[in-house]
């Protein structure tokens, strides 16, 4: 066996594995997801705090699987859409359990969490190429590794924002009615457990700023202009601009309640459609996009 | 001295009383124009921005009528944008001012609410008079904890503060998107762009067949530029790329991740992947070398404000057909039609340069193209045939015909702009970036605090603000009781109680 034919036969072993491995991370966040919903269902803590623990399993294994892939390609794991959905899961499901750890028995959250981390490794496993493809000129620059790091810790947090959101505009008319607690929430926890979702996106907003400046800032040394009007950038500055029309809205004691709170689900949305809307949009439209490398 | 005359007697009170002034300094404003921006920004994602309307029709393009009345190819340079843009940036002028002038007078006199509500109350165990366990509290927040004394108009009530000023950073990133603002003002007017194709060995002066909007505007025409650009060499790297044997269809993949059957990267259909594109270029400057390197994506070149960038390169081949001294000159991936030959020749991208193998080793590459034969059968379908790879010194054979490469020509093709607007982007840019880091992870913190004797002890009244991520009361009031415990007297055992 020739020296090629034992590096190529070694790296179709360790994609096997890697590939097995992901199918098993989706299964846990599967789980994870049954076992939350079950917990929606009857309200009962028990299948809530398993739900976190099995996500604590799969976030390591898949940090494991994130390590094995950089080995693998000898760069950062984000390069294909297939390493992007696998990055978007993991950093989503770590950030919501860094913010669950001080909550006590709240576990609604970690439904949209878990959905959106195993639908995302589902649509990888399912309809990407695996292929470990070699960095392209153009993604071969300093700003590669903190402009993809940095804007999707920015949508990790959002999404967690989202769904803190999503369970408070749920759960607040029974709260607020002071019949009984429910879900780990009562009427002294709920508007700290809402403030979250405020300073989450706080958070994600300087993250997201710097995702975008950097990719401009890359973009003008790659393409020679710093804004193309790309759909993806387009995408990114309605997303950026949502949210910054969120953190406006909380200093205006009108807008404060719902309209805010409708401003940080529409962020969320426009946060999707710029990761993966968008490039369903152009295929769908026909619309030519610079990113469509990461397709 | 006129104009400066004129500057002060205008009446700037009665300007910021004015309705509109005062509506156009509202947060509830800047909010109603970032929708109408996110508006457009929408209507520029869904239609493809700078292209043609034929091409868009021919695409399939819909709502052409729409498309032509609200120039909705061309959204962002259409006045209602501009508009919208514009009265954002007059919104956060006045914003950034208005908030310069409350911050100003601010700096030395902080204003904070009449009514003082503590949220902790510590007794002091320090057994002196009121007055001296003031100074000790107060040393313990300036020396030990680090805050800087503010004055208050009530002389009980004593304010103090700790970390860069949130407002102030506020106001600084606030102003940082104003001066962006301004750097792409900057660019819409003054910059301008466009390409150049360079073959090796080649000189060529560079006149710009576009200009910038400001000359345009004033009737100017695009100028030659005083210097030469050479390019010396174009280097092309490609990297051995396995094909991956890995099924489309989701039930198969379900087969692989059962472990019934493996993926497998295979040779027989390797790719060629980019790795690099380099020109080495030389600018030239009456007779002499100015400036000399190699660029590539990601690395341009600059010189007198124009940066020259790798942007893509050109292949043209001639092929010949048989012993036929007369050639046929095509480029790459362009369609040719020889006589004789029934369908049109089509030559894929030339590889040659150097391949990185995936053993880690390097080799020359024997300059190819792949050759595809398109045919269009009686009902106009369109048929494309493989013809396989057709080398630099070898041949193919179609009907009879045999069809070889005589020359190859590579040529680098690269964009240059000139745009004013770039270094003050980055410059307001960064600043944003260190305003905004700092105001939302850094950490602020306001104590309100009042000294009041009950039961014969002085108490310390105390209220928290808090701004930034990093900001944790929790640790604060841990901080100031350990403090405080430091402070308080030993009790005397001897001493009969």
């Amino acid at each position: 066996m020739s020296n090629l034919e034992t590096i190529l036969s070694r790296d179709s072993y360790i994609l096997a594995v890697e590939i097995r491995l992901f199918w098993l991370v989706a299964l846990i966040y599967g789980v994870c997801l049954i076992l939350y919903l079950i917990h929606l269902a009857t309200k009962k803590t028990g299948p809530g705090r398993m739900g976190t623990n099995m996500l604590w399993l799969g976030v390591i294994t898949h940090a494991g699987l994130i390590l094995l892939r950089t080995f693998e390609g000898q760069r950062a794991p984000f390069q294909t859409l297939y390493e992007s959905l696998s990055w978007f899961a993991w950093s989503t499901s770590i950030a919501y359990l860094y913010v669950e750890r001080r909550w006590e028995d709240i576990y609604l959250p970690g439904i949209l969490v878990t959905a959106l981390s195993m639908g995302a490794c589902l649509y990888a496993l399912l309809t990407r190429s695996p292929a470990v493809e070699p960095l392209s000129p153009p993604l071969q620059s300093y700003w590669f590794e903190w402009h993809v790091a940095l804007a999707f810790l920015s949508y990790a947090v959002f999404v967690v924002s989202c769904s803190i959101e999503i369970v408070y505009l749920t759960i607040k008319p029974s709260v607020k009615k002071g019949l009984r607690p429910e879900y780990g929430l009562n009427t002294n926890n709920l508007e700290t457990f809402h403030r979250q979702s405020f300073r989450l996106a706080l958070f994600g907003f300087p993250l997201l700023t710097f995702g975008i400046f950097s990719g401009a800032a890359w973009a003008n040394e790659a393409w020679g202009r710093y804004w193309g009007w790309d759909p993806k950038e387009t995408w990114s500055l309605i997303t950026w601009t949502v949210f910054a029309i969120y953190l406006h809205s909380m200093s205006i004691p009108r807008w404060k309640g719902i309209p805010a709170s409708t401003f940080n689900i529409l962020g969320f949305i426009c946060m999707l459609m710029t990761f993966i809307g968008v490039n369903w949009l152009a295929r769908l439209l026909g619309i030519p996009s610079l990113h469509l490398y990461a397709m | 001295m006129i104009i400066l005359t004129k500057i002060k007697s205008i009446n700037w009170q009665g300007i910021r009383e004015n309705k509109l002034y005062k509506r156009f300094a509202s947060l509830k404003t800047s909010c109603i124009f970032l929708g109408i921006l996110i508006g457009f920004y929408i209507i520029g994602a869904i239609f493809p921005q700078d292209a043609v309307l034929d091409d868009y029709i021919k695409s399939g393009g819909g709502f052409t009528s729409f498309v032509i009345f609200f120039d909705l190819l061309n959204v962002f340079n259409t006045p209602g944008f501009l508009i919208a843009a514009s009265l954002l940036s007059i919104n956060l002028t006045i914003c950034a001012f208005e908030i310069f002038l409350i911050l100003r007078s601010q700096s030395k006199t902080v204003s904070e609410g009449l009514q003082f509500t503590p949220q902790f109350t510590f007794p002091l165990d320090i057994n002196t008079q009121l007055e001296d366990a003031g100074e000790i509290v107060k040393e313990i927040f300036k020396k030990e904890m680090g805050f800087t004394e503010k004055t208050f108009t009530c002389q009980e009530i004593n304010i103090m503060e700790k970390g860069w000023s949130y407002r102030w950073l506020t106001w600084g990133y606030h102003l940082a998107i104003l001066f962006c603002l301004f750097g792409f003002f900057m660019t819409y007017i003054f910059a301008f762009e466009d390409e150049i194709t360079l073959y090796p060995g080649e000189a060529a002066t560079i006149k710009p067949a576009a200009t910038n909007r400001w000359n345009k505007s004033w009737g100017n025409k695009p100028q030659e530029l005083d210097f030469k650009l050479i390019l010396d060499e174009f280097i092309t790297e490609y990297n051995q790329f396995p094909k991956l044997d890995y099924p489309a269809d989701k039930l198969s993949r379900l087969a692989i991740a059962m472990g019934w059957k493996d993926p497998k990267y295979l040779l027989k259909e390797e790719s060629y992947a980019p790795k690099d594109w380099k020109s080495r270029l030389k600018i030239i400057k009456g007779n002499q070398v100015v400036l000399e390197k190699t660029i590539e994506v990601n690395d341009p070149l600059s010189y007198q404000g124009i940066t020259f960038y790798q942007a893509a390169y050109k292949q043209i081949l001639k092929v010949q057909i048989d012993d036929n001294p007369i050639s046929f000159e095509t480029e790459t991936d362009h369609e040719l039609i020889i006589p004789g030959i029934d369908g049109m020749l089509k030559f894929g991208a030339i590889r040659t340069g150097t391949l990185f193998k995936k053993d880690g080793g390097t080799e020359k590459i024997k300059t190819f193209t792949e050759a595809a034969l398109i045919r269009k059968d009686k009902s106009g379908k369109t048929e494309i045939e493989k013809l396989g790879k057709l080398e630099h010194d070898g041949s193919l054979y179609i009907d009879d015909k045999r069809i070889s490469i005589r020359e190859f020509k590579e040529a680098s093709v690269l964009s240059y702009r000139y745009d004013p607007g770039v270094p003050i982007l980055w410059w307001s840019g960064v600043t944003l970036l260190i305003a905004m880091a700092l105001r939302v992870f850094g950490a602020w913190y306001r104590i309100i605090y009042r000294l009041e004797e009950k039961d014969g002890m002085p108490h310390l009244l105390l209220k928290i603000k808090t701004r930034g991520i990093m900001a944790d009361e929790e640790r604060l009031i841990k901080r100031l009781k350990h403090s405080l415990e430091k402070w308080a007297e030993p009790i005397d055992l001897d001493e009969p109680v």
